[in-house]
Formats: structure tokens, C-alpha cells, sequence
């Protein structure tokens, strides 16, 4: 009898070794991923009703602050622009935990960052609650801009300065108040919150930096450089109306049936998949990949702004096939990707960081960090971003991107639309030409009602009225803080 | 007195020194509001715990000196933040605490030989299966699931099942004593041998009956592990038949196996637990758990620091989840070390004690226990889908303080029919002095 009782006291150490190797699993070894985890809101819930500090935007204009109420309790987070800023700053709820920056920086915002905590030599003696300012890299100008041109539209638009990585304008339809999830009252938040939550057109989600789709033959310009990597930039391909199928991949076939060719000059300016798919099986799988890994297309972390949280985003892959692969399909990516895919052709191949959060700032204005622009790598040689920023400037002289044509400024750019069963469109717009100053990308996601033309005329006059307001906007605003 | 109660006493003051120390710590902290009136809340937790102590003096004074300690430190936590993450139910709880208090002298005064239970083995049978079935008369009377299905007295609430398993405890133990005692006999050629006997299939097809009805009609498999815990393991010690492990083992299996695929809900749980990201109903309070516990870290967030009442049921059934986000993988080893001493202490009675009936009972208790905090904190780990089982002494949850509390006594009560040691010098000094005598 006592031997099997031995037996059962082992079995009972056994499972409880399981117990401690596990609690020692989620609170020691996995403990980083889990606090980094976009569902984890416990920090921000926590800080919900500390001091927290103010978010500005790069010209100055306050867009979250913290002010006295009375009541239980006696602090109120307010956004002064509403929905305007909605994707940006996010929120903070008592239960539903946060978003935006509000999220990614709540440890700046709320003082738990030492560096925050301790501003001066008499902190370390006296227990103050320190917080942090954020001053933003968006514009409120580019902002209104933005939400004016995108205005009765579903889709998300982005605006980057090239030579910086400086993100000036975001913008997300649908959105919401933060106000609402923010409020007091809790049951009213609580209702907010799950109506937006279970909506299926997803207000939450900032479609700028964690909606992917797929983005067709706006790949090309990928394709275009590695053709000129690899000396193909004068071969002419011959006409054909349809790519043949292989083994494993289906045929490739002009979307009107018609037959095209040439040099990749002509490619562009016509948008031919074909001749795309020709060249692609030229260049090889190789260098397909080895480029797409230069512009941080595939593989690894994708590229997202300072304050995007890790894990919402899949990583995406080449096409196995090197026709497939260079005409983009299945290849899907977020509107901030696709801005700083063109915004690194525009900055002469060297490919910056997206940014949002400039600097953080203490009670007193002085700055604790300065977010320096981070250069990541140089992507392409200058010559062949100079031969690509040609390939589509032309490509808005003649091509499928006519409709972004200023009258003063030269512009360059792209488009893709027509998409297997989906409705969305996608437009880049980079101006002016000779030294971009400005990248804007759009996408719409139509429901299909507009047919194919009203569509592609109705996204071409959204991304040019954002890119010429953004280009006669004075500078001199940004001077103003 | 004598060494048991010394050490007792002892380890209380350790006990109530810890839990006002957490509170008293909590209540500095940064952002919470500890009101003045728990004062007197823990005044009168402490004075139970006197109380208790004196009874053992008075009624068991060479009962183990371990056991009362352990329980009333994990009660004194669980009190700790009670308080502060929902003060609503610390009279409640102090009124159950009270209730388990007199239960615990009861059994202490009025039980002095354990051989009455097995007197009325055959009713406290009847009770725990009759207290363990009430969700299927709930579900044949108004249709309805409940994992923890409670009577409602006014405001409070009592859940039969807590103390049903603690009859069914008794039951087990007194019929498996009778059962060896039986088959010691036909061994020894003094009754009648009956080879085949199918009686020895009646205990693990009643078990796998009861384990059926709670993943049933309960959707808990925690439950279902607990009572399958101590079934096996009093059955192991007393019968041991390895074939009949591998066939009780099947069926249950197949019975949770096939609720599995029809049960709705029970499915939902095992979603929540393969998947607790995608899950809201089940899977927010295990991915919050995990937040939290993560949020803990090595040395935990300090009393007071953590998102204490941001877990559904942190009083309850996922106690253990502030309780080491707050002081941490120490401090949660601290808890899952004392209950692993809990049920090594019951289980090392269970050696000593000298009749079958007492050993089984403390095997019992020890493995109960054992395997309900086990299952308790399997849950925000993950190692269970999720189920309403309330964490033994710590969680607020009346009926399971009330429950183990009486076990608790039970075991104390085993554990002094162990005779004492005796002095080995006095044995000697009075042989020599009988030896002087003699000569």
C-alpha cells in the first residue's frame, strides 16, 4: 500500500513540476513577447487615470490632452480634433485598453519611462508624477487636407516626406470619436466600444498601417528595378496578349485582352502584365527576391511607423513563380508600405524609416528624445532611382496615372486597379519631380457600385487635390512650434 | 505544550504577519484606496484563526502542527486582495470565513473517532452524489447549463457540489476500506473465494458515472480532473489493478471525448483554451491572465502595483493570477509550494496513520487539495480549458472555503489518532531506573 502511495506522490510532484515550469514559461522566458502582444492593454488600463501628458502635432496644434473634472474619477483625457485624429493618437479606455500612439507610447506619456520619471536631480528624491510630451510628425494643415479630399470615400490615404520619413498626414475612413472611448461614463464607453468593435467595415483599424491589400501592378516599379539592375532596361519584348501558363502557375493575360510589348518604357506607360511577366522571367527568381529584400518588401518585420504595435501585420512573400512574382501577384501590402516603397525611389534609393513621434518632450518643453531621421539602407543606386522616378513621371505624361497632371508642377506616379474579386484601387502620387518633396499614397476600397472609370478618375483627383494643397501649403507653418 | 501546536502558533503569527504586510503594503501604494474599515475585517480573521488554534489545543492537541499554518497564510492572501479588488465581498466572505470556523470546531469536538463517519458512509454517499447531480435536475427542470450551480439564500449563495465532493470523499474511503478488508479475508482463506468477482468494477464505473455527469451537464473538466484525482489515486493505494486504470482511464476519455463533439458550450471552453486569442466569451480572461502574469515578471509588480481587478473572477476561480502578477514567479512558486506541502503532509499522515479507512481519508483530502488548486491554476496557464473551480482557501468563493476548511479538520483529525513518538531518553532513563530497582 505504501509503495503505490509513493506512486501517487510522484505523479502529484510530476504535474506540479508542469505547473512551475509553465508559470516560469509565461512570466520569465515569454513574459517580453506577451507585454509587446496587441491585445495586451493591461499597461494603458493601469494608466488610465494617471497624469498623463500632451500630444501635439508637428505645427503646434494640441490633438490629446489631459484635464481636471470632478467626479470619482479626476482626470478626463480629451481630443480636441475628434475623429480627425482618430488613427493617429488612438485612444485610451478605462476597459477596452488603447491605440495609436496613445498605445505605443503610453510608457512617454504616462511617466513610467525613466528617463521621463527622473527630469531633474531633485526627482530621484521626491515622488512627483512626471509625464512626457509627445510632439508628432503630422501636420495639421496636410491633415485637414487629407480628410477634405478623402471626404464620403472608404479607403485610407498617407502622406510621407521622402527625405525625412516624416509621416504628415494619415488617414483612415471609417473612424471614430476617441472622446466617446475615453469617456467616464464606462457603460457608454463599453457600448461605443462594441459597436465598433463587431462593425464589419472596421472604424478601429487604422487601414493606413494594418490593412494589407493586394497591390497588383504597382509591383512593377520593383520589377522596372531589378530590369535595370540587370541591363534588361533596353530589351523589347515582343507583343503578345497572354503570358503562357507553366506547371505549377496559371497564365498571365492583359486585363482588356490586348497585346503589348516594347521596352520597359512602354511597359509602364501601358501598364502591359504581359511584357512585365516576360521580363521577370528574364531577371529570374534571384534577384526578384534579392531586390524585394533591399526595399524591405518581404520577408522579416514589414516596414510600419514608430508607434504601429508588433504582430498585426503578416509578412509577405514572393510568388514562387518569377513572371508571377514580377507582375505582384498575391503580393499585399499596407498604404504605409506602398508610401515608403515610392518614397525611397524618391529619396535617391536610400530607404528612411516612417516616423510619427519626433520628439518627447518634458513638463517644461525641454526635449528628452529627439527622433532622428533612421536610415535603413541604400535600396537602389541613385542612377537607377533617377531612371525609375523618369519611368513614372512619364507614366503621368502618357501613361495610366494621366489624371495626377499638374498644371505647375511636374508629378510623377502610378495606379493599379482591377483586381480579381475585389474592388479596391490604389494611387502614388511623388512631386514634384525633379526633387520630391512630397509622397502620397491612396487607397480606395470601393463596394463595387462605381464602375471601373468612375473609380479610377474619382481615386486620380483624390491623390492629386492632396498632392497639390500639400505642395502649396507654406513650409513655414512647420517653423511655428 | 507539546512541539506541534508550539510550531503551529509559530507559523500563524509568520501567516498573520504576511497578510498584514501585504495589505498594509497595498495600501501605500500608488493609485489604491484601502479604507480604514477593513480593519476590522482582518482583526476578526485573525481572531478565527485563534480561535481555531485553541480548539486544536483543547480537542486535538497532537494533531499535525503544519497544516493549520498553510491554510490559514493562502486564506490570509486571498483576504489581502479580496479587499482591494472588490471590498463588496469581505463580509461575505468573513461570514463564511466564520461559518468554516465553526464547522472546523465541530468536527474537532464532536468527531473523536473517525470510525463514526463509516457509520453513515452509505448517506454521505447519497448526499455527495445527490450535491454532484444537481445540474442535471436543474437541467431537466429548467433546461439550462451551469458549471457552478448554486441554491440562493438571500444574497449568498451556496454551491452543494464543494461539499459533495468532500462526502463522496468519506464514501470512497469507508467502501474501499470494507472492500480490502473483504478481499484481505478471502485471501487468507476465511471467507469463501470468488474469483471474477465483479464487484470490484462497481467503484470505477460509479466514479466514471459521477466524472460523466459533471462533463455533462457541468462542461467542467476541471471538476471532472479533481474528482478523478482523488478517485485514482484512493483507488491505486487501496485496489491498483493496472488494467483497470487503463479501462477507467478510456471511458472517462471517451465521455469527455464525445461531449467534446455534441456540447456546445464544453466546445467553446476548448476553443478558448486551444485559441484564447480569437475567443471572447472563455478567452478574454485566460489571454488577460497571461498579460498579467507576463506583466509580473520574476519579482511581480509590488502589492498594490498591479492591474489587480482586471481579470474576470480574480476573486475567485483565477485567484492565483494577481496574486503572482503582484509578487510575482516568487510568489506565485511561494503559493504552488504551499500547496504542494499541503497535500505532502496529508499524503505523509496517510502513511502513518494506522487504519486503512484513515489512510484512504487522508489520501483523499491531500489529493483533494492538491488536485483542485492544481486545476485552479492549470487554467490561466493553460493547461485546462477553462472551468469554475475555486482556488482552495484562497479564492472568496464561501462554499469552497467552507468545504475545505471541514477537510482540513478532517485531516487534523487523522492526523492525531498517529501516535506520538515517545521520548526515547525517558523510555531509557526509566529502563535503567527499573534495572536500578531490580538489582
Amino acid at each position: 500500500m505504501t509503495r503505490r502511495l509513493v506512486h501517487v506522490g510522484i505523479a502529484f510532484l510530476v504535474i506540479y513540476g508542469l505547473l512551475f515550469f509553465r508559470l516560469e514559461m509565461v512570466q520569465i522566458v515569454g513574459a517580453g513577447n506577451l507585454r509587446e502582444h496587441p491585445q495586451n492593454t493591461r499597461e494603458i488600463t493601469l494608466d488610465f487615470d494617471a497624469p498623463r501628458g500632451v500630444i501635439t502635432t508637428a505645427d503646434g496644434k494640441t490633438i490629446a490632452q489631459t484635464v481636471a473634472v470632478s467626479g470619482a474619477r479626476n482626470r478626463l483625457r480629451q481630443y480636441p480634433y475628434g475623429s480627425l485624429y482618430s488613427h493617429v493618437v488612438g485612444f485610451i479606455s478605462a476597459e477596452h485598453g488603447g491605440a495609436g500612439v496613445e498605445r505605443s507610447h503610453n510608457n512617454f506619456l504616462a511617466g513610467n519611462e525613466l528617463s521621463v520619471r527622473i527630469q531633474d536631480n531633485r526627482d530621484l528624491f521626491v515622488d512627483q508624477a512626471r509625464t512626457g510630451q509627445l510632439k508628432l510628425s503630422i501636420r495639421h494643415d496636410v491633415q485637414l487636407v487629407t480628410r477634405a479630399a478623402m471626404a464620403g470615400h472608404l479607403g485610407a490615404a498617407v502622406v510621407l516626406e521622402p527625405t525625412t520619413g516624416s509621416v504628415w498626414g494619415m488617414w483612415s475612413t471609417p473612424n471614430f470619436d476617441p472622446n466617446h472611448l475615453s469617456s467616464h461614463d464606462l457603460q457608454a464607453a463599453t457600448t461605443d466600444f462594441k459597436a465598433l468593435d463587431s462593425d464589419a467595415v472596421r472604424p478601429l483599424t487604422n487601414r493606413v498601417e494594418y490593412h494589407s491589400s493586394e497591390i497588383g501592378s504597382l509591383f512593377t516599379i520593383v520589377t522596372a528595378a531589378a530590369a535595370i539592375e540587370s541591363n534588361l532596361h533596353d530589351l523589347s519584348v515582343s507583343s503578345t496578349t497572354s503570358f503562357p501558363a507553366s506547371q505549377r502557375s496559371p497564365a498571365i493575360t492583359n486585363q482588356d485582352g490586348s497585346a503589348c510589348g516594347g521596352t520597359i518604357k512602354s511597359l509602364m506607360v501601358d501598364a502591359c502584365v504581359t511584357g512585365w511577366a516576360t521580363i521577370g522571367q528574364e531577371i529570374g527568381r534571384e534577384p526578384m527576391q534579392d531586390i524585394s529584400n533591399r526595399f524591405g518588401l518581404v520577408g522579416g518585420d514589414p516596414v510600419r511607423t514608430d508607434n504601429a504595435l508588433r504582430g498585426d501585420l503578416k509578412p509577405t512573400k514572393l510568388s514562387p513563380s518569377a513572371a508571377h512574382a514580377a507582375v505582384g501577384t498575391a503580393m499585399e501590402l499596407t498604404p504605409l508600405q506602398v508610401a515608403h516603397l515610392f518614397a525611397t525611389i524618391a529619396n535617391n534609393g536610400s530607404r528612411i524609416q516612417p516616423r510619427l513621434v519626433e520628439q518627447v518632450r518634458a513638463h517644461d518643453g525641454s526635449v528628452i528624445h529627439n527622433f532622428e531621421p533612421n536610415v535603413l539602407n541604400q535600396s537602389i543606386s541613385k542612377e537607377t532611382a533617377a531612371k525609375l522616378l523618369g519611368l513614372l513621371s512619364e507614366n503621368v505624361k502618357t501613361g495610366t496615372a494621366q489624371g495626377l497632371a499638374l498644371s505647375d508642377v511636374q508629378v510623377a506616379g502610378m495606379s493599379a486597379s482591377r483586381f480579381s474579386g475585389s474592388n479596391h484601387l490604389w494611387m502614388v502620387a511623388l512631386a514634384p519631380v525633379t526633387r520630391p518633396e512630397v509622397v502620397v499614397a491612396v487607397l480606395l476600397e470601393g463596394d463595387g457600385s462605381d464602375d471601373q472609370e468612375t473609380g479610377e478618375a474619382n481615386i486620380a483627383a483624390i491623390t492629386r487635390r492632396i498632392t497639390e494643397a500639400v505642395l502649396r501649403l507654406p513650409n513655414s507653418n512647420l517653423r511655428g512650434s | 505544550m507539546n512541539n506541534q501546536r508550539i510550531v503551529e502558533l509559530t507559523l500563524l503569527l509568520l501567516a498573520a504577519f504576511i497578510t498584514l504586510a501585504t495589505v498594509a503594503v497595498a495600501a501605500v501604494a500608488e493609485g489604491t484606496s484601502i479604507e480604514w474599515a477593513v480593519i476590522p475585517y482582518l482583526a476578526l480573521l485573525l481572531l478565527l484563526w485563534g480561535i481555531s488554534h485553541l480548539s486544536l489545543r483543547k480537542w486535538a492537541p497532537t494533531a499535525n502542527g503544519l497544516l493549520f499554518p498553510i491554510a490559514a497564510l493562502l486564506q490570509g492572501l486571498g483576504v489581502a486582495f479580496v479587499l482591494r479588488i472588490n471590498p463588496d465581498l469581505l463580509l461575505r466572505h468573513l461570514v463564511w470565513s466564520l461559518l468554516a470556523t465553526v464547522g472546523f470546531i465541530a468536527v474537532l469536538a464532536g468527531l473523536r473517532d473517525l470510525n463514526q463517519l463509516r457509520k453513515i458512509q452509505t448517506p454521505l454517499g447519497l448526499i455527495g452524489v445527490v450535491c454532484i447531480s444537481i445540474p442535471v435536475i436543474l437541467k431537466i427542470t429548467s433546461g439550462e447549463v451551469n458549471s457552478s450551480p448554486s441554491v440562493q439564500f438571500g444574497s449568498v449563495a451556496i454551491e452543494p457540489s464543494h461539499i459533495g465532493t468532500i462526502c463522496l470523499v468519506i464514501f470512497f474511503g469507508a467502501w474501499l476500506a470494507s472492500y480490502r478488508s473483504r478481499n484481505t479475508a478471502e485471501y487468507l482463506g476465511e471467507v469463501e473465494r470468488f474469483d471474477g468477482d465483479p464487484s470490484r468494477f462497481i467503484p470505477l464505473i460509479g466514479a466514471w458515472l459521477i466524472t460523466s455527469v459533471v462533463v455533462i451537464f457541468q462542461n467542467n473538466l476541471s471538476s471532472a480532473f479533481v474528482l478523478v484525482a482523488i478517485f485514482l489515486s484512493m483507488w491505486w493505494v487501496a485496489v491498483g489493478r493496472p488494467i483497470d486504470l487503463v479501462f477507467f482511464l478510456a471511458a472517462v476519455g471517451g465521455s469527455i471525448l464525445l461531449t467534446v463533439g455534441s456540447v456546445a458550450e464544453f466546445q467553446d471552453r476548448f476553443d478558448a483554451w486551444a485559441d484564447p486569442w480569437s475567443n471572447s466569451q472563455f478567452g478574454e480572461a485566460i489571454t488577460r491572465s497571461s498579460f498579467a502574469l507576463a506583466g509580473g515578471g520574476l519579482t511581480g509588480s509590488g502589492p498594490g502595483e498591479g492591474a489587480a481587478g482586471w481579470v474576470a473572477g480574480a476573486t475567485d476561480q483565477f485567484a492565483f493570477v494577481p496574486i503572482a502578477e503582484e509578487l510575482g514567479f516568487m510568489g506565485g512558486a511561494a503559493v504552488l509550494s504551499s500547496y504542494l506541502l499541503l497535500a505532502g503532509v496529508g499524503l505523509r499522515i496517510a502513511t502513518a496513520a494506522r487504519k486503512e479507512f484513515e489512510s484512504l481519508l487522508a489520501i483523499g483530502i491531500a489529493i483533494y487539495f492538491g488536485s483542485q488548486a492544481w486545476a485552479a491554476i492549470a487554467v490561466p496557464l493553460r493547461f485546462l480549458p477553462p472551468g469554475d473551480l475555486s482556488l482552495p482557501f484562497v479564492a472568496s468563493n464561501g462554499s469552497a472555503l467552507f468545504a475545505c476548511t471541514i477537510a482540513l479538520a478532517l485531516l487534523l483529525r487523522i492526523s492525531e489518532t498517529v501516535p506520538v513518538i515517545p521520548d526515547r531518553t525517558q523510555i531509557l532513563s526509566r529502563i535503567s531506573f527499573k534495572s536500578q530497582d531490580t538489582a
